[in-house]
């Protein structure tokens, strides 16, 4: 380390003693491909799309105000706060749940039922999408018959459908099955690395399996589902495809997040609007994952 | 469903495995059926079979494009084929460039173009299908890059009636291409084309800015099985429609055959149409002759009154529902009469995916309660029951090759074409030809991609068809007002009054800024 | 392995030792059972809906659009043909199915091989520029490089929606203003050519990568750079000829998920691409069809097949997935 810092003042900074030819190509390629849309949209967000002179006009500050005054947004912004809290537990529950559950030493055909499980991650959300709103039809979709069946929902509001009440949930099962194996593997994969004298230690002390998993593997895991929550979180911020696909965020407007307001903004080609949006999503992001990154001391 | 109900089901099921294996006839599948008490009136159905008009002669009178050697120049060309081969012909090697949604027409025109039109001009056509919603977004930006001085990617557009307004500077005028004799297809025939659909979905302030591609368009759809059934009339009257979809609803909703379905889905486009047709059929309208907004008027309050009514008599799964779901909802027989896309129809005649094979007949929609005339109303906006839908193609003032896609939209559109397109189920009767040719009628009978509700569409098209306001921010105002607050009303969070305030005023605001912008209305 | 063992020896072992051993072998077999049952339970219930969705797509609709459905007869692969093997889905002509009609077509080929091109290119892309960044992040202690890595992260945040616009302006000005003037008129560079979907899909993929290799290569021992440089290396050669080696696992797993991220992306592809380069979900999407409903059967159908080739993928891949995440990677 001491070499380093003797040598860091004669190189260039193109040297590969320096950091930066390192990243010059990924630098490069993100800031065309993240800082220009974000100037671009910068500056759109202050102005207005022109239909008929097909060119932008300045409305500053329009589009701001019209936003945070829009009742149509601070309700998505709240679903998808809500909901992104939902899925957020209820996939990690269920992905630590089914991870612990592979973890086990006398699983026969492992990679095959790995396979399976991680397949939902490979069905492009579109079409995974377009699946659920064949399988959660009111009518004869299989999964709402089974929660019919079940009781866990009544006929007369369908999943989607009825007066909306139920169709996070419709968004929720898409999520949470597509999802879910993303943050088991994760988790698995911590489970594996884990180092083994702790545990050992336990079982000779005769702890129950109940308290070596909260005792034990849950703090241990602590620097994993970090990780893992840290990906949901950007992705559910931008929740969009299910919705878009699935439910066009009704009905009643009960399903809308702000990604698909931004996107009925974008095909009525308030890109203004749009801007604002994506702005405000960044941010948004930016602050959350901040604050969850300092609370949780998540350090990259 | 018990399980007697589920061996007959898996009886006939079998049964028409073995049709589709060809292993008995269509005959003896229907007796089969009939036996196990699948529900179908036989006899009703064997009618269809063997259809009333006598048949079509085995020789259709326009001549079919010789394929392959078509290309090669031997044997006899008709003078269309000799126009591409020698006009098209110049463009040859040019790429023309389309973006569409998924319609009908598109698979049979795309399937023709690569077996005779491109053999024949050397021009290679690219079509990009996307969603509807993108396309309008495409288009934009398409016309964006064009109007800033570039070129556009596109050649032709594909415009749905709604976006007329926002796109009536961006095409080439038809007149204009018209004009040009030496790319005059032979026998093109514009005056062809039902003039109901050139001024309503292909013009705007009486400019032509494209040519009529596809129209849905709102038909009375029925069970004629149920109506047999419960001794109903078909309604004429808006009240007697309630009253036959109550009774249906009464009578059949145990069976799991609602009354009637609609496509509610808040947020699409689907639910303005929906709405739109009980508005005006109440004598509503959106914008008044001066260009106001008038959705706050008793009118629109009375056809949204109906609707709402009508919603109880519909499955609850029609909030999630839209014309995807409603289509889907009655071929699977699960609704007894409706009004929505004649699209649907030529799919209720096909066994592979239909329940209702033969059951349904089509009719012309109710007699409007009250109608409000065309000359009251703002933005060439035409009320009539008979919710249009249709669409244009026009050639890009930024087209990059506008010659050539003139050239191949012609051929596109030409009668001989469009005839062949509806013969093969794609459903658009854009021109009087097409509900005549030899072709079309020889569909006129219970088969997959039947044309049994081609007079009844006409009629519509020509009598009662309803035509959505045309100004430029109607895509948006459309799909993120109305259809939003609409949704708000079907799941019962907004009374119809609150929600046609509040359309009312987005929609003032929305004129505001287009009237800070110098838009004329 | 060893936890579960533990409690079973020791104990036992000097009385009766055949006996100890046939009562854990059946113990075993037990646990065995049981665990592989829970295992296989989850599996299933994950592929459940895959499996149904097969089905749907060798029945006709009408079976599968009821409740309850008619699933026990015989499939039939009428939408396969048309979607396989690219059979003319002429109405009523062979199939008996009436399609509602894309402009396009139903042949999912050549969009599958477009996926798989655009997947595995991005992939090799992604990580081959992702590795260097990743180790340089990891090894020098330079001022900003908190900063860079969360820049690095946010660029991850942006909704794609926003980004269509700017993205289509870009790339269609690009081509215009710039490509053309040197390649002549009409270029496309960017556009719907591969370069242009490429070059998206590895951006994509790039925040992912950098930092699932930069926890990776924090694992691997400044002891073993050092040792390079000593004997001789430069740090490029310490880099490219030694610390890469170890990096592998790691390099393995952030390709798989780079991989799955470009498998599954639509909006910014659809954005850039016009016929020339589009990929299964835009495919997919196009299933929709407006006014005539969607094409259930088909759809399904393309679905599955799409499915087979990362089916596979993911079979052979699954185990290095795991075990490039377990190598410290998601240490955080």
């Amino acid at each position: 380390m001491t070499q380093l810092h003797t040598h860091k003042r004669k190189h260039p900074w193109w040297s590969p003693e320096r950091p930066w030819v390192w990243l010059l190509p990924i630098v490069i390629l993100l800031a065309i491909y993240s800082v220009y849309p974000f100037i671009f949209n910068i500056i759109i967000s202050f102005q207005r799309f022109d239909p008929m002179d097909k060119a932008f006009k300045w409305n500053f500050p329009a589009n701001w105000i019209n936003l945070f005054t829009n009742s149509d947004f601070l309700k998505a912004f709240r679903i998808t706060a809500t909901y992104g809290i939902i899925a957020l537990v209820v996939e990690l529950v269920l992905g630590i749940a089914i991870a612990l559950a592979f973890d086990r030493s006398r699983v026969r055909l492992r990679g095959l039922w790995q396979s399976l499980f991680i397949l939902p991650m490979v069905v492009p959300p579109v079409i995974a999408g377009l699946m659920f709103r064949f399988l959660q039809n009111a009518d004869y979709g299989i999964i709402s018959n089974i929660l019919y069946a079940l009781g866990i929902i009544e006929r007369s509001e369908p999943l989607i459908g009825g007066t909306g009440r139920n169709v996070l949930l419709a968004v929720l099962i898409a999520d949470v099955w597509q999802w879910t194996p993303f943050v088991a593997l994760i988790v698995l994969a911590g489970l594996k690395s884990m180092p083994h004298e702790p545990l050992e230690a336990a079982v000779v002390d005769g702890a129950t399996p109940w308290q070596l998993f909260w005792e034990i593997k849950l703090p241990l895991l602590r620097g994993v589902l970090a990780v893992a929550v840290l990906f949901r979180i950007v992705d559910l911020l931008r929740l969009f495809d299910y919705v878009a696909i699935m439910t066009s965020g009704g009905p009643g407007g009960n399903s809308e997040t702000i990604s698909h307001y931004a996107y009925r903004m974008h095909k009525s080609i308030e890109w203004g609007m749009v801007s604002v949006i994506g702005i405000v999503v960044l941010i948004l992001a930016i602050v959350v994952t901040n604050a969850y990154m300092r609370a949780f001391k998540v350090k990259f | 469903m018990n399980e007697q109900d589920r061996q007959q089901r898996l009886y006939v099921a079998k049964m028409a495995e073995k049709l589709r294996a060809g292993k008995i006839s269509r005959r003896e599948f229907i007796r089969a059926a009939a036996l196990a008490g699948f529900g179908f009136s036989s006899a009703w159905y064997l009618g269809g079979c063997a259809p009333a008009r006598p048949a079509a002669p085995a020789q259709p009178a326009a001549p079919e494009a010789p394929k392959a050697d078509a290309a090669t120049g031997s044997g006899s060309l008709t003078p269309q084929q000799q126009f591409l081969k020698e006009v098209g012909g110049k463009f040859k090697g040019t790429r023309i460039k389309i973006v569409s949604e998924n319609t009908s027409p598109g698979l049979v025109i795309s399937k023709l173009m690569k077996e005779e039109f491109t053999p024949l001009t050397g021009i290679e056509v690219d079509w990009e299908i996307v969603p509807l919603d993108q396309v309008l977004a495409k288009t934009i930006q398409d016309t964006v890059v064009g109007a800033t001085g570039g070129k556009g990617q596109s050649d032709i557009y594909y415009w749905d009636q709604a976006w007329l307004g926002r796109f009536v500077n961006d095409s080439i005028p038809v007149d204009e291409l018209l004009a040009k004799t030496d790319l005059a297809y032979p026998d093109y025939k514009f005056d062809d084309f039902l003039p109901q659909l050139v001024r309503d979905i292909a013009s705007y302030k009486g400019t032509k800015i494209g040519v009529p591609f596809d129209i849905p368009i709102f038909i009375m759809m029925y069970r004629k099985d149920i109506f047999d059934e419960l001794k109903l009339s078909v309604p004429t009257t808006m009240p007697e429609y309630m009253d036959v979809v109550k009774a249906i609803h009464e009578a059949k909703s145990g069976q799991g055959i609602m009354g009637t379905v609609g496509q509610w889905k808040s947020g699409h486009y689907a639910l303005q149409c929906d709405a739109t047709a009980w508005m005006w059929s109440h004598g509503g309208a959106h914008f008044d002759a001066d260009g106001k907004p008038m959705y706050t008027a008793e009118e629109n309050v009375e056809g949204m009154r109906y609707m709402m009514e009508l919603g109880n008599y519909m499955d609850p799964g029609v909030t999630g529902w839209d014309w995807g779901g409603q289509g889907d909802a009655f071929t699977q027989g699960k609704a007894g009469i409706f009004i929505s896309w004649g699209e649907f129809f030529p799919g209720f005649d096909d066994p592979s995916r239909s329940k209702v094979v033969g059951l349904v007949e089509p009719a012309d929609c109710p007699k409007e309660v009250k109608l409000r005339p065309r000359e009251q109303c703002g933005y060439d906006e035409t009320p009539g029951i008979s919710h249009q839908g249709g669409s244009c193609l026009a050639i890009s003032k930024y087209a990059p090759n506008p010659d050539a896609a003139w050239v191949f939209l012609q051929w596109a559109t030409s009668a001989d074409l469009t005839a062949r397109a509806n013969a093969q189920g794609a459903n658009v009767p854009i021109r009087a030809s097409n509900y005549t040719d030899p072709r079309v009628l020889e569909n006129n009978k219970v088969v997959p991609g039947t044309t049994r509700h081609f007079e009844v569409t006409r009629r519509a098209i020509e009598t009662r068809m309803g035509t959505e306001p045309h100004l430029p921010q109607w895509a948006a105002l459309a799909n993120d007002v109305n259809a939003v607050e609409y949704g708000k009303m079907t799941t019962k969070q907004q009374s119809i009054e609150d929600t046609l305030k509040a359309i009312q005023e987005k929609t003032e605001k929305a004129l505001q800024a287009m009237r800070q912008y110098g838009v004329a209305a | 392995m060893a936890i579960t063992q533990l409690p079973a020896s020791g104990v036992t072992r000097k009385v009766e030792a055949t006996q100890a051993e046939r009562v854990a072998r059946r113990r075993h077999r037990r646990e065995s059972i049981a665990q592989t049952a829970v295992a296989a339970f989850i599996a299933l219930f994950f592929f459940a809906p895959i499996a149904y969705w097969f089905l749907v797509s060798v029945k006709p609709l009408t079976y599968t659009m009821s409740w309850p459905p008619v699933l026990l007869s015989e499939p039939i692969f009428d939408w396969y043909e048309v979607v396989v093997l690219g059979l003319d889905p002429n109405v009523g002509a062979k199939t008996g199915i009436v399609f509602n009609g894309a402009a396009g077509d139903y042949y999912v080929i050549p969009y599958l091989l477009n996926s798989i091109v655009i997947g595995v290119l991005s992939t090799i892309v992604a990580v081959g520029l992702a590795t260097p960044a990743a180790y340089a992040l990891s090894r020098f202690h330079f001022q900003r490089r908190s900063s860079v890595i969360a820049w690095i992260l946010s660029t991850r945040m942006m909704p794609p929606v926003v980004a269509m616009f700017p993205l289509f302006w870009l790339y269609t000005q690009a081509d215009q203003r710039v490509f053309s003037s040197i390649f002549g008129r009409g270029t496309s560079v960017l556009y719907d050519s591969l370069l242009g979907v490429l070059l998206v899909h590895v951006v994509v993929n790039l925040p992912l990568s950098t930092l699932l290799l930069k926890s990776f290569f924090d694992d691997i021992p400044t002891d073993l750079d050092e040792a390079a440089m000593v004997d001789g290396c430069t740090r490029w050669q310490a880099f490219s000829k030694v610390i890469w080696h170890y990096a592998l696992p790691g390099m393995a797993a952030a390709a798989i998920l780079a991989f799955i991220t470009s498998w599954n992306e639509f909006l910014l592809t659809l954005t850039v691409t016009r016929t020339q380069f589009r990929t299964v979900p835009v495919f997919g999407s196009t299933f929709d069809v407006s006014a005539a409903g969607t094409e259930w059967g088909a759809l399904a159908a393309v679905s599955t097949t799409a499915m087979v080739p990362v089916f596979i993928f993911v079979l052979i891949v699954q185990r290095n997935l795991v075990r490039g995440l377990t190598m410290g990677a998601v240490k955080g």
